[in-house]
């Protein structure tokens, strides 16, 4: 982990700005080959896009080719009302940058069916190749995205409930009117974070002290979800001197001395080439039965087997949900050109529920047997009986068997 | 100034974003950016647009800092370069040409849309000219220029002790309401009974509802056929049997304001209570205000039943036993001539909301200074143009309308009374809209409303005198004009 300090917040938010245009800069997106970007919401990173339009006006970044993915929206609020996450990104960034809309993503808080929703996000993630960097900020209580305390680290998109803290300092956006607070949230997973190739966090301000400490001094703790970075190959968090008032010294002069260190050699810590420029083509993404797929395409994921992805077609099966492809134009719209991705998902999926509906059956309808009292009755035609074991019918009395050649679709 | 144009999208949107500008939001100038599609003509809900469209602007403007305000309303303007509304031409073709020409040169100066008036004149002039100056904006063409929302008839219900130039022999006094179709010409005010019965019903289910949703859709503003010429009457309400008339006047749609009148205090607010919405240049052609007979300006003092127009009960249907309502609007020739600049400045804080900024214009305006005939239907006349001042020749300095542009008006006003620039043109936008029941598709940069822009620059020199330029007028989401090039887009 890099862990970056700087003086005061404008300081900190400028550093992660210039950071992200460089990162885009040099990975020089085509329209075949876009740079990902995993964006978050909240006051932390305002001073990033007031930073990243004032670059674009001045020409040092173009947003063109840049595909963004956000990280939470509420739920059952109108996608404009003004607190929605929708107008705040577009309040905020979209509006005053030339990203193509098509090339946004924010989760639909209003989507008919929410649980596919998630599944859909994950999918479109994959179908973009891949976060290459994910932004974040840091909760008091050190959640990311709305990954609240408790939250498992192995998490994916999908409906979250509010803590009432959150509820509580949200409510300061709703006239103060608890119930004006939408009680719950569509996120992405903690897990769904730590697949992108390079996450960076921002904290800023003392109220992040303690979770900042938490986070950077103490170990992986679902209580703590932004700890789980951590486990990450590439990560980097910037912070304001207030966000250290928790660390210990130690720290936080170890990383200001490195820091000092590689810059005086002239060395800054770089990213393997792999991570900075991204795959040179959109990877195909195959959906077995045996194994979740594995959103991570490179570097290889380091996170222990514990912490493999759970998978994202989860969902369907387990609640019979209406399949998510039932909204598939919608999300066909979205994809790159080649739509392999898609159909290998829709065609897993029907896999899988033909198999459910092939186990349902036979939980619900026991095994015929044969009925003894038939043996008692003198007419032989009586003991040939609809049954799943033909064998036995047959070592009974061959001559009738092989006189029906069917029997509920088995050949004798 | 900058004007960085650059292509975002391969797709022709006909979608204009205007970024880095300063818009006239309520009294308030707010940075931020305004998207207007020339495909409707309409402000768009630019985050719908993005998200929902997944469009683009065509080309992004930046503005450098200047201020964007929604077109300019004019509600009295008796001609332009030449062309008075008050005549007729032998072919009336004629006519209608002058006006198509007036309406494209008028729009240079800001003024996107504007009433049309005319003043005491012949029961024939009224009929042959009214159809000509009805709403014009239904073809939501922008090479058209300005728009008309309606005529304002000042006169001939006007008393003759305050008649200004009007010529007192064509001053009648009405009885009934058809001495005012006889007047006008019937189909000039009165919807066809097709139209009036149909819209009828429409009015009072609304009712009970909140007031906004009771005024008349778009489409009933855009003058489709339904729509009568004349928006606006002038009337002197102590005169003959007016009072009464009001609330049948009001229930067609049109404004009544005061004005060339004697009335006194009382018969103003019985006017107000009636229906009256407005008056016809405040000061000018009406009874000074006295201390114990405050008259027609003593209006503006009544306490106020409901504090905002907004929220005046919908319930209250206007009718004579209706109690007397909010104060009305009321219209200032601020040219520095018809009024003296403290009398603007103590008019503008006796009724913030109410003030509409007018130039009562005559044709000479836009043309050089010199001697320019003119009749009010009695005689030849010449009027005396000297910069901005018309004067009656022969009168002894008898003002005639004046010659001012209505973004002059503005940088007066803003100069006599100290106003913020959002405050001093409101009284051109939002005001007047309001006034015209438009305030929907005229007068704010809200979405869903005309993209009828002007972009203006904010001069102020040494003294501390500041003044408004007009740089660039836009109408229905199109480029009409810039200054310093003549050709019009």
């Amino acid at each position: 982990m890099r862990f970056i300090i700087r003086d005061n917040a404008e300081a900190a938010s400028a550093h992660v700005a210039n950071y992200i245009v460089d990162r885009i800069n040099h990975f020089a997106p085509t329209p075949a080959h876009p740079f990902v970007l995993g964006l978050p919401t909240g006051s932390s990173p305002l001073g990033v896009y007031k930073s990243l339009v004032e670059k674009y006006k001045a020409g040092e970044v173009s947003f063109e080719n840049v595909v963004t993915f956000n990280m939470d929206e509420y739920i059952g609020i109108p996608r404009d009302h003004p607190e929605s996450y929708h107008s705040f990104m577009w309040k905020h960034f979209f509006s005053h940058v030339n990203i193509h809309p098509s090339n946004v993503h924010i989760l639909d808080g209003n989507a008919p069916n929410l649980e596919a929703e998630c599944v859909q996000y994950e999918a479109k993630i994959q179908a973009a190749g891949g976060i290459d960097l994910f932004l974040a900020g840091m909760g008091e209580d050190g959640h990311i995205a709305f990954n609240e305390p408790g939250s498992s680290l192995a998490s994916r998109t999908r409906v979250k409930t509010l803590a009432y803290g959150t509820i509580l300092a949200n409510s300061r956006f709703f006239n103060d009117d608890l119930h004006k607070v939408p009680k719950m949230a569509l996120t992405v997973g903690v897990q769904t974070v730590l697949e992108a190739r390079e996450v960076v966090v921002l904290a800023i301000g003392a109220r992040k002290a303690i979770a900042l400490q938490r986070c950077i001094e103490q170990g992986v703790n679902h209580m703590w979800t932004l700890s789980a970075v951590q486990l990450h190959p590439h990560s980097m968090i910037v912070c304001d001197e207030d966000a250290t008032l928790e660390l210990q010294v130690k720290t936080v002069r170890y990383f200001k001395d490195i820091e000092k260190a590689a810059q005086a050699q002239g060395f800054e810590h770089i990213l393997p080439s792999k991570v900075r420029t991204g795959p040179a083509t959109v990877p195909t993404t195959i959906v077995t039965d045996e194994f979740p797929a594995s959103t991570i395409h490179c570097p290889q994921p380091t996170t222990s087997r514990l912490l493999r992805a759970t998978p994202a077609t989860e969902y369907p099966v387990r609640s019979r949900s209406p399949s998510p492809d039932l909204s598939a134009p919608r999300l066909q719209h979205h994809l790159r050109p080649d739509n392999s991705v898609e159909t290998e998902y829709t065609d897993g999926t029907a896999a899988e529920y033909t198999t459910a509906a092939v186990f349902s059956s036979r939980s619900t309808t026991p095994d015929l047997i044969p009925d003894r009292m038939a043996s008692r009755i003198g007419d032989p035609s009586l003991l040939v009986r609809s049954t799943p074991n033909p064998e036995r019918q047959r070592s009974r009395s061959p001559a009738l068997a092989s006189s029906m050649p069917m029997v509920n679709g088995i050949k004798a | 100034m900058p004007s960085v144009i650059r292509s975002a999208s391969p797709r022709h949107t006909g979608i204009t974003k205007f970024t880095n500008c300063r818009l006239v939001r309520g009294d308030e100038l707010v940075w931020d950016d305004v998207w207007v599609s020339s495909a409707t003509g309409k402000i768009l809900r630019s985050q719908s647009a993005f998200y929902d469209e997944l469009i683009m602007p065509d080309e992004v403007v930046d503005l450098g800092g200047r201020i964007v305000s929604p077109g300019f309303i004019e509600c009295q303007l008796n001609g332009a370069y030449g062309f008075n509304f008050s005549t007729i031409a032998d072919d009336m073709a004629q006519y209608g040409k002058q006006l198509r020409d007036l309406n494209r040169k008028l729009a240079q100066t800001g003024v996107t849309s504007y009433v049309p008036t005319v003043t005491s004149q012949t029961s024939e002039l009224y009929k042959r000219v009214l159809p000509y100056l009805g709403p014009s904006g239904a073809s939501r063409c922008a090479q058209e220029g300005a728009e008309s929302l309606g005529a304002h008839v000042e006169g001939p219900f006007l008393n003759p002790a305050r008649n200004g130039v009007h010529n007192p022999s064509a001053l009648r006094v009405a009885s009934s309401l058809s001495d005012l179709e006889d007047m006008y010409g019937a189909t000039n005010i009165t919807p066809s009974p097709s139209s009036f019965h149909r819209q009828k019903p429409s009015q009072e289910e609304s009712e009970g509802e909140d007031d906004e949703s009771s005024l008349p859709s778009p489409d009933q503003q855009h003058g489709n056929n339904d729509t009568i010429p004349i928006k606006m009457i002038t009337v002197a309400p102590e005169l003959g049997s007016m009072t009464s008339l009001i609330p049948a006047l009001v229930s067609r749609g049109v404004i009544v304001s005061i004005g060339h009148s004697e009335a006194t205090y009382e018969q103003a607010s019985a006017a107000v209570a009636a229906g009256a919405t407005m008056i016809t240049h405040l000061f000018n052609a009406m009874r000074p205000l006295h201390h114990r007979d405050p008259g027609i300006f003593g209006v503006l003092g009544a306490p106020d039943r409901s504090s905002d127009y907004s929220t005046s009960p919908a319930h209250e249907s206007p009718s004579p036993s209706r109690p007397a309502g909010p104060r009305p609007y009321f219209g200032l020739i601020a040219d520095g001539i018809h009024l003296h600049p403290a009398t603007v400045k103590i008019a503008w804080h006796a009724h913030p909301a109410g003030l509409v900024l007018v130039t009562d214009a005559m044709h000479m305006v836009g043309l050089p200074d010199g001697r320019y005939p003119w009749t009010n239907g009695e005689g030849e006349h010449f009027i005396v143009k000297r910069g901005n001042v018309l004067e009656l020749e022969g009168t002894g300095g008898v003002i005639a309308g004046s010659s001012i542009t209505l973004v002059d008006c503005v940088s007066n006003f803003l100069n006599y009374t100290g106003a913020t620039i959002p405050e001093a043109l409101r009284a051109v936008t939002a005001t007047p809209a309001a006034m015209l029941g438009v305030q929907r598709v005229k007068g704010c940069l809200d979405a869903g409303a005309d993209a009828d822009l002007v972009v203006l620059s904010e001069r102020s020199e040494d003294g501390g005198k500041r003044e408004l330029v007009v740089d660039e007028v836009w109408k229905f989401g199109i480029k009409i004009f810039e200054r310093g090039s003549d050709k019009i887009v």
